[in-house]
C-alpha cells in the first residue's frame, strides 16, 4: 500500500467522528425540548391549542412573509441600483446599505417606539399639516413589527443580491438582447429568474432572523411564537407550554428549511458565473438619478441614519451626564471576546460538516449538516434553557461559565455561517484537490494548501456574520450570562426595559460602532471575490 | 535545382456556391472605418471596414486581444462605436452618440460557453425571443427549428442535462429562430472536442446555407476559418490586416501577420537582383514594387518546399514531426536558418540526413525587409 | 491533520480557561453573589454602599424575577447564588416552597419588618412595599368615576384602559388576591372585562402603562405606584395622578406587594448573607429604599416619602403575602384562560 493510499481513509474517520459528535452535540438542546414537548400533559396541549396557537401562528406566518416580501423588494432593488445604474453617491451607498445590519433589532424597534410612537416626532410633525387630532397609526402592530424587521434585514437580500448581479454572467443578458427581448424584459424573464439561488439565500436568513427575533416584536408587542416562549419562560415556572410553542415553532422553521433545501436542489445547475465580463454601469438620467438617490437615501435614513443619530444625540447626553463608567469598558470587551470567541467556534466547528456534506454526501453526513440547522430554529431563550439543564446534568464543571454561552451562540448561529461556508465548499471543484494530492500532497496538506485558500472568503463572511449576530444576541445572552459578565446586549435591555433610552444609547452606539469594520470586512474586496 | 513554373492566379480561384461576387445579392452588414476605443483594459479597434452580403459567412480571425470580439460586439449594440458607422439592412444602428439597442436590430448571438438560460427547457430556451407571436406559431416554429437541428426528442430538457453539441445546437436554434439579419457566432467550436467540433462545423456550414443566414463567426482558429468563411477578415492590434477569399489569405497574405497567423510559413531574407528575387534557396519570381538592389524577404509554405537526398550537401534535416497525413521536416540552410518541408506520410527520413530543396516559387510573396527581423 | 486536532484541542483548552476563568470562586469568603429580579439601578446602590461599609464584594446577577427563580431551580445544588431578591412575594414563596431557601432572618431583621412582610418561616424578609394601583389622566378621568379595580372591566372604559401582559408577575400577583377575595368567577369576568377594554394596549413594562396614560392614548392604567411617581420625577406636568382604589367602605382594601431578600439554600456564605440581609433591613438600608424608588420601607421606624398616600390610613387587601405562593399556579390558570396575553 503506498503512503497516499494509506492516508486517504484515516481522515474521513476522524473527520466523521468529529462531525458526528459536533452534530449529536448541536441536537442536544432540540431534543430536550421535543422531549419536554412530547411527554407534557395533554391537558397542556389542549389549552395552548384553544388559547394561544392559531393566534400565534398566524402571526408567526404573517409577518415573515411580509417581512420576506419587503426585504425582497428593498434588497434586490437596492441592489439593481447600485450594480447596474451609475448616480452620484453610487459606491459610498454600495457598502454604506450594509450598515443597517450593525444595529440590533431591539435597538431599531425601540428608536421606532419612539420616532413612531404617539406624540412621538413623526405624530408631532403630522399634526402640524393634519391637525391635532389626527393620529398616526401605532407602531406597536403587525405593520410596525414588519417595517422595523425590513429595515433591519434587508442587507441579507441586499447583499446577496448585489453579489449575484455582479457574479452573473452577462452572456444570459446579451442572449436575451439579442433574442429581442427588451431591457426590462431581460431583468424579470432572465436575470432575476438566474438569480434566483442568491435570492432565496438572502431570504432564508431574513425568515430565520425574524422567526427567531425576539427583542423587535416584544418591544412593539407583536405576538409571535417566539416572543411567546420568551414570555412563557419568564413569567412562568413551568417550561413545559414554553417548549410545546418552541417544538412549533421549530417544525415551522422545519417546513421552512426543507423547502428552501428543496429549491436549491432544483437550481443546483444554475451555472451563473462563467466567461466573466465586468458589466459596465449604466449612467442614470438625470430624472433618474434623482430618483435613485432619494430611494437610497430614504432606505439608509429610515435604517440606518436617522437611528444613528439618535443614538449618538442620546449617547452624548447620557456621558454628559456622567452615566458612563469603568465597568463600561468590561462590558465592552466581555461583548468582543465572546462573540469573536463564538464565530471562531462556529467556523471551525462548520468545517468537518460543510466539508463532509459538499464532498462526501452521504445520508449520514448530510443528516449531520441539517442537525447543525437545528439550532437557528430553536427560539434563544428555549435554546438557553435546555442548555442550563443540559449542562447543569451532564457537564456541572463547565455549569455558569461563560463557556456555556459561546455554545448556545454557536448552536443558534452556525446555520448562518453555514450559508456561506457550504456554497464557498461547493465552488471548489474535486479537480483542484485531486491536484494538488497527485503533486505529493496529503489530504490534510490539500485541506490547508488548496481548499481553504480557496474558500477563506466565504468563511471570513460566515465569521463575520456570525461575530455580528453573537453580538447583538440578546435571550440566551440574558439568560446564560455568568454572573458579573453582562455584555453591550444585556446593558441595552436592562435600561432599555426600563425605558432609560438615553442610558441605553451607549451601550447600543457601541454594538453597532464595533460591528462596523466587521462589515466593512463582509464587502471588501476580498469577499466580493467570493 | 530550382525551377519556377508559371501558376494560374488564385486571386481567381472561387468555391462553389461562394456568393461574394453576386452583385445583385444585397448588403446585409456594412462597418464603416468603425472604432471602438475605451479603456485601457478592453481591446480597442480601430477604422475597420466591410460589408457581408446576404448569405455570406465571414470569420473574423485573430489571436485573443486583436480586437475581432469587440467587432462582433459592436455589431450586436453591445458595445457603441466612437468612429465610424455600422448600418444593418439598410439602416445605420452605430454611429458615435446613436446606437439602436441590441433587441431592435434583429439579430441572433451564439456565445461560445452558450449561455442557454438553464431555468428553462429546451423548448422554452427556443421560445424565448418569440413572444410576440401566438402561443401556437410559436410551438410550430420551435418544433421546426429543433426538427432542423435535430434536438425534436430533447425539447423538454433542461441545459444541464444535454451534452457540449447538443447544448450548442440548441443555442443556435434559439438564434437562427428569430430569422436574425445576421447571426452572430463567438467561438461557437471552442468548448466542443476536436471531433465534435469538426462535425458541428460540417453542420453548421450546411444548416447556415440552407437557412441562407448571414453570419459573422470569430475565431482564433485558421482550420475554422478556412472551414467556414467565405471569406476571412484577419484582425490584429485592433485593425483589419486583410480581409479575403479563405485561399488567398493563405496563399497571398498581404502582411507578414496573416502569413505567419494563418499557417506554417518561412520568411527568407533576398534581394533584388535582374528582375529576380535571389535567396539562399534559390530564386523567385520578382514584382514590380521593388526596386532592384532592395532587400526583402520572401514568404514560404512548408507544402512548397520539397526535399530530395543529395549526400554532399550541407542542408540537414534537424527534426521531423509526424502529423499523420504528412510529414513536417525542420531543415537547416548552410547559413544556420531554418525552413520546413511537409513531405507525404511515408517519406521518411532519419534526422541528419543531408538534403536537397525544390521549391515551387510560383506565386512569390515578398515583404519589406525591416517588417521581418 | 495534525494542524486541525491541534485547532480542536486548543479549542478544548480555550473552554477550560474560560470555564475556570469565569466561575465565581466558592472558596472566597468576603464575596456574595446576588440573584436578583430588581432593576439594576433600583438594588445596585444598596449592594455598593454595602460593599463600601462592610468590604465584602458582591456580584450582582440582574434579571427578571420569574428568570432568577427559574435559574436558581434550574441551576440547583451547583448555583453560584448566594442570595435571592425578588420584587414579589409569590415569587420568593415559590423558591421556599421549591426549598431553594434557607431560614433567613437575623435577630435584627425580625425585630425591623413586622411578621405579615415576612415568610412564615422566615425563609423570605421582606424589603420595600409597593401597591397595585390605578394611574389615570387627570384631562381624561375624574377620580369620583372609579372606585374599584374591578370597575375597570365595566365596558364604558372599552378602548379606555392599559394594562400589564399575562407575563407581569404584579398582574399575577394582583389576579391571586382577587381570585383569593371574590372567587374564580368574579375574577374571570374582570379578566374578560379588562382583556376587551384594553385592546392593544398591553404593556410589557409599567413604565410603558404610566407613558400612554400621560400621553393620553389610555385614561386609565394599572402599575405599581412608584412607576407613577417616577414619572412625574421626570416631567413634573405629566397630567397623571394615583387612585388608590377599593378604599370604600366593604371594599377589598389595595393590593399590597413586597420586594425581599432570602438566602439560598445552598450557599456556603452564610454569614456575609446574613450581614446582607442585616443591612437591607437596618434603618440605613430601608431609608434608601424609600429614598431610591418611592416604595414603601418596612421598618417601623423609617418614613416613606410624604408625597406618597399614608400606609397607615390605607386599606388594605385581607390576603397574606404568605398565600401568594400558592395562589399563583391556579391565577395564571385564570388570566390564560381569559386569554390574556
Amino acid at each position: 500500500m503506498n503512503q497516499a493510499a494509506a492516508i486517504k481513509p484515516a481522515l474521513p474517520d476522524s473527520l466523521s467522528l468529529v462531525a458526528l459528535t459536533v452534530a449529536g452535540l448541536l441536537c442536544l438542546p432540540l431534543a430536550y425540548v421535543t422531549y419536554m414537548a412530547l411527554t407534557a400533559d395533554a391537558a397542556i396541549w389542549s389549552r395552548l391549542w384553544t388559547t394561544r396557537i392559531p393566534e400565534l401562528l398566524f402571526n408567526t406566518t404573517a409577518l415573515a412573509l411580509g417581512v420576506a416580501a419587503g426585504t425582497l423588494l428593498l434588497g434586490v432593488s437596492l441592489a439593481w441600483l447600485v450594480a447596474r445604474r451609475d448616480f452620484p453617491g453610487q459606491p459610498l451607498w454600495e457598502w454604506a446599505l450594509v450598515l443597517p445590519l450593525t444595529i440590533p433589532s431591539y435597538v431599531l424597534a425601540y428608536i421606532y417606539s419612539h420616532l413612531l410612537g404617539a406624540s412621538g416626532p413623526i405624530e408631532s410633525a403630522w399634526q402640524i399639516l393634519a391637525g391635532p387630532d389626527s393620529h398616526l397609526p401605532s407602531p406597536h402592530s403587525y405593520a410596525g413589527a414588519a417595517l422595523v424587521m425590513t429595515l433591519n434585514t434587508f442587507p441579507f437580500v441586499y447583499l446577496l443580491a448585489r453579489a449575484a448581479f455582479l457574479n452573473l454572467n452577462v452572456s444570459y443578458e446579451e442572449v436575451a438582447r439579442a433574442c429581442g427581448v427588451s431591457r426590462a424584459g431581460t431583468l424579470f424573464r432572465v436575470t432575476l429568474p438566474l438569480m434566483r439561488p442568491a435570492i432565496v439565500a438572502g431570504l432564508s436568513l431574513v425568515v430565520l432572523y425574524v422567526v427567531s427575533d425576539f427583542g423587535a416584536v416584544s418591544l412593539l408587542r407583536y405576538q409571535t411564537l417566539t416572543y411567546a416562549v420568551y414570555q412563557q419562560i419568564t413569567g412562568r415556572y413551568d417550561p413545559t407550554a414554553a417548549s410545546i410553542l418552541s417544538l412549533l415553532l421549530v417544525i415551522v422553521a422545519l417546513i421552512f428549511l426543507i423547502t428552501e433545501r428543496w429549491f436549491r436542489q432544483q437550481s443546483r445547475f444554475f451555472q451563473t458565473t462563467g466567461r466573466y465580463r465586468a458589466r459596465a454601469r449604466r449612467q442614470c438620467s438625470p430624472l433618474g438619478a434623482l430618483f435613485a438617490s432619494v430611494y437610497t437615501i430614504g432606505v439608509f435614513a429610515a435604517s440606518f441614519g436617522v437611528p444613528a443619530l439618535l443614538l449618538v444625540q442620546w449617547s452624548v447626553s447620557a456621558v454628559s451626564s456622567g452615566a458612563v463608567d469603568a465597568r463600561f469598558f468590561g462590558f465592552v470587551w466581555n461583548s468582543a471576546f465572546l462573540s469573536g470567541l463564538a464565530a471562531t467556534c462556529a467556523v471551525l466547528i462548520g468545517l468537518p460538516l460543510a466539508y463532509l456534506a459538499s464532498r462526501r454526501p452521504s445520508r449520514l453526513n448530510l443528516l449531520c449538516l441539517q442537525a447543525a440547522y437545528a439550532g437557528y430554529v430553536l427560539p434563544g431563550p428555549v435554546g438557553a434553557l435546555a442548555l442550563l439543564v443540559i449542562f447543569s446534568h451532564l457537564a456541572p464543571f463547565w455549569y455558569g461559565t461563560a463557556a456555556v454561552l459561546v455554545i448556545a451562540y454557536v448552536v443558534h448561529f452556525l446555520p448562518a455561517g453555514l450559508q456561506s461556508m457550504e456554497p464557498a465548499l461547493q465552488q471548489v471543484t474535486p479537480n483542484l484537490e485531486e491536484a494538488s494530492r497527485s503533486l505529493g500532497f496529503g489530504t490534510a496538506a490539500t485541506l490547508r494548501r488548496v481548499t481553504l485558500p480557496l474558500v477563506r472568503s466565504g468563511f471570513i463572511a460566515a465569521w463575520v456574520l456570525m461575530f455580528l449576530q453573537s453580538m447583538k444576541e440578546l435571550p440566551a445572552t440574558l439568560l446564560l450570562r455568568p454572573v458579573g459578565f453582562d455584555t453591550l446586549a444585556v446593558r441595552v435591555w436592562l435600561e432599555a426595559s426600563e425605558e432609560y433610552y438615553q442610558l441605553a444609547a451607549p451601550s447600543a452606539l457601541l454594538i453597532v460602532i464595533m460591528t462596523i469594520p466587521a462589515i466593512l470586512l463582509l464587502i471588501s474586496k476580498d469577499w466580493r471575490a467570493a | 535545382m530550382f525551377h519556377s513554373e508559371p501558376m494560374p492566379s488564385i486571386e481567381h480561384s472561387r468555391r462553389p456556391g461562394n456568393p461574394q461576387h453576386d452583385q445583385h445579392r444585397p448588403t446585409v452588414l456594412e462597418l464603416r472605418n468603425v472604432s471602438c476605443i475605451y479603456g485601457m483594459d478592453r481591446p480597442a479597434i480601430t477604422d475597420i471596414s466591410f460589408a457581408a452580403l446576404e448569405g455570406e459567412i465571414i470569420c473574423l480571425l485573430g489571436p485573443s486581444g486583436c480586437g475581432k470580439t469587440t467587432t462582433l460586439r459592436a455589431i450586436a449594440g453591445f458595445e457603441p462605436v466612437t468612429g465610424g458607422e455600422i448600418h444593418l439592412e439598410g439602416r445605420l444602428v452605430s454611429a458615435p452618440g446613436h446606437l439602436i439597442p441590441t433587441e431592435q436590430r434583429r439579430i441572433g448571438m451564439v456565445f461560445q460557453e452558450y449561455a442557454l438560460f438553464p431555468h428553462l427547457r429546451v423548448q422554452d430556451n427556443v421560445a424565448f425571443g418569440l413572444q410576440k407571436l401566438s402561443t401556437d406559431e410559436r410551438a410550430t416554429q420551435v418544433r421546426l427549428m429543433l426538427e432542423m437541428v435535430g434536438l425534436t426528442d430533447l425539447a423538454a430538457r433542461y441545459p444541464h442535462e444535454l451534452s457540449g453539441g447538443q447544448q450548442q445546437r440548441v443555442a443556435l436554434a434559439r438564434a437562427l429562430v428569430q430569422k436574425p439579419a445576421v447571426l452572430l457566432l463567438d467561438e461557437p467550436f471552442s468548448n466542443l472536442d476536436p471531433d465534435m467540433a469538426g462535425k458541428m462545423r460540417e453542420d453548421l456550414h450546411d444548416l447556415l446555407r440552407r437557412t441562407k443566414t448571414t453570419a459573422i463567426l470569430v475565431t482564433h482558429d485558421h482550420d475554422e476559418a478556412f472551414a467556414m468563411a467565405d471569406r476571412i477578415a484577419v484582425l490584429n492590434n485592433g485593425r483589419l490586416e486583410q480581409l479575403d477569399t479563405p485561399e488567398a489569405i493563405y496563399h497571398t497574405p498581404s502582411t507578414p501577420f496573416v502569413a505567419d497567423f494563418v499557417g506554417q510559413a518561412d520568411f527568407i531574407p533576398g534581394t533584388i537582383e535582374r528582375g529576380k528575387v535571389v535567396t539562399e534557396i534559390g530564386e523567385f519570381p520578382h514584382q514590380p514594387d521593388y526596386r532592384g538592389g532592395a532587400t526583402v524577404v520572401v514568404m514560404i509554405r512548408p507544402d512548397d518546399v520539397h526535399i530530395a537526398l543529395l549526400a554532399q550537401s550541407t542542408t540537414h534535416i534537424l527534426a521531423r514531426q509526424f502529423h499523420g497525413s504528412e510529414n513536417l521536416y525542420t531543415i537547416g540552410l548552410p547559413s544556420g536558418r531554418v525552413v520546413h518541408s511537409s513531405e507525404p506520410s511515408t517519406t521518411v527520413y532519419p534526422v541528419g540526413t543531408p538534403v536537397e530543396l525544390q521549391v515551387n516559387a510560383t506565386h512569390t510573396v515578398l515583404f519589406e525587409q525591416h517588417l521581418r527581423t | 491533520m495534525n494542524q486541525y486536532r491541534f485547532h480542536y484541542f486548543g479549542l478544548a483548552a480555550l473552554f477550560i480557561v474560560l470555564a475556570t476563568g469565569t466561575m465565581p470562586d466558592a472558596a472566597e469568603p468576603d464575596r456574595l453573589v446576588v440573584y436578583s429580579g430588581r432593576a439594576e439601578r433600583l438594588i445596585k446602590p444598596l449592594l455598593d454602599s454595602f460593599q463600601a461599609k462592610t468590604g465584602i464584594h458582591v456580584d450582582l446577577l440582574s434579571s427578571g424575577t420569574t428568570e432568577v427563580v427559574n435559574r436558581l431551580q434550574a441551576e440547583g445544588s451547583r448555583t453560584p447564588a448566594d442570595v435571592l431578591i425578588t420584587n414579589d412575594a409569590g415569587s420568593l414563596e415559590r423558591a421556599r416552597e421549591l426549598r431553594l431557601l434557607s431560614p433567613s432572618a437575623t435577630p435584627n431583621s425580625v425585630a425591623a419588618i413586622p411578621a405579615q412582610f415576612r415568610a412564615a418561616d422566615n425563609s423570605w424578609i421582606g424589603l420595600s412595599g409597593r401597591f397595585w394601583i390605578v394611574v389615570y389622566n387627570t384631562t381624561l378621568v375624574k377620580p369620583a368615576d372609579l372606585r374599584s379595580l374591578l370597575d375597570l372591566a365595566e365596558p364604558r372604559w372599552k378602548d379606555k384602559i392599559a394594562i400589564p401582559n399575562a407575563g407581569s408577575e404584579y398582574l399575577q400577583a394582583g389576579v391571586s388576591v382577587i381570585k383569593a377575595v371574590y372567587g374564580d368567577d368574579r375574577t374571570k369576568q374582570f379578566l374578560e372585562g379588562i382583556k376587551a377594554n384594553a385592546g392593544t394596549q398591553v404593556y410589557g413594562k409599567s413604565s410603558q402603562i404610566v407613558e400612554a396614560v400621560a400621553k393620553g392614548q389610555a385614561a386609565l392604567g394599572i402599575v405599581n405606584h412608584y412607576y407613577v411617581y417616577r414619572h412625574l420625577a421626570t416631567q413634573p406636568g405629566a397630567p397623571i395622578a394615583v387612585l388608590m382604589p377599593d378604599q370604600h367602605e366593604g371594599g377589598m382594601g389595595a393590593i399590597i406587594n413586597v420586594a425581599g431578600i432570602g438566602i439560598v439554600a445552598r450557599t456556603t456564605r452564610t454569614d456575609a448573607a446574613r450581614r446582607l440581609v442585616d443591612y437591607l433591613t437596618s434603618e440605613e438600608g430601608q431609608k434608601q429604599f424609600a429614598d431610591l424608588n418611592k416604595e414603601y420601607p418596612l421598618h417601623s421606624r423609617v418614613a416613606a416619602d410624604s408625597s406618597l398616600p399614608p400606609y397607615k390610613t390605607t386599606r388594605v387587601a385581607p390576603v397574606p403575602l404568605t398565600r401568594l405562593g400558592e395562589l399563583r399556579e391556579p391565577a395564571m390558570m385564570l388570566i390564560e384562560q381569559a386569554g390574556l396575553r
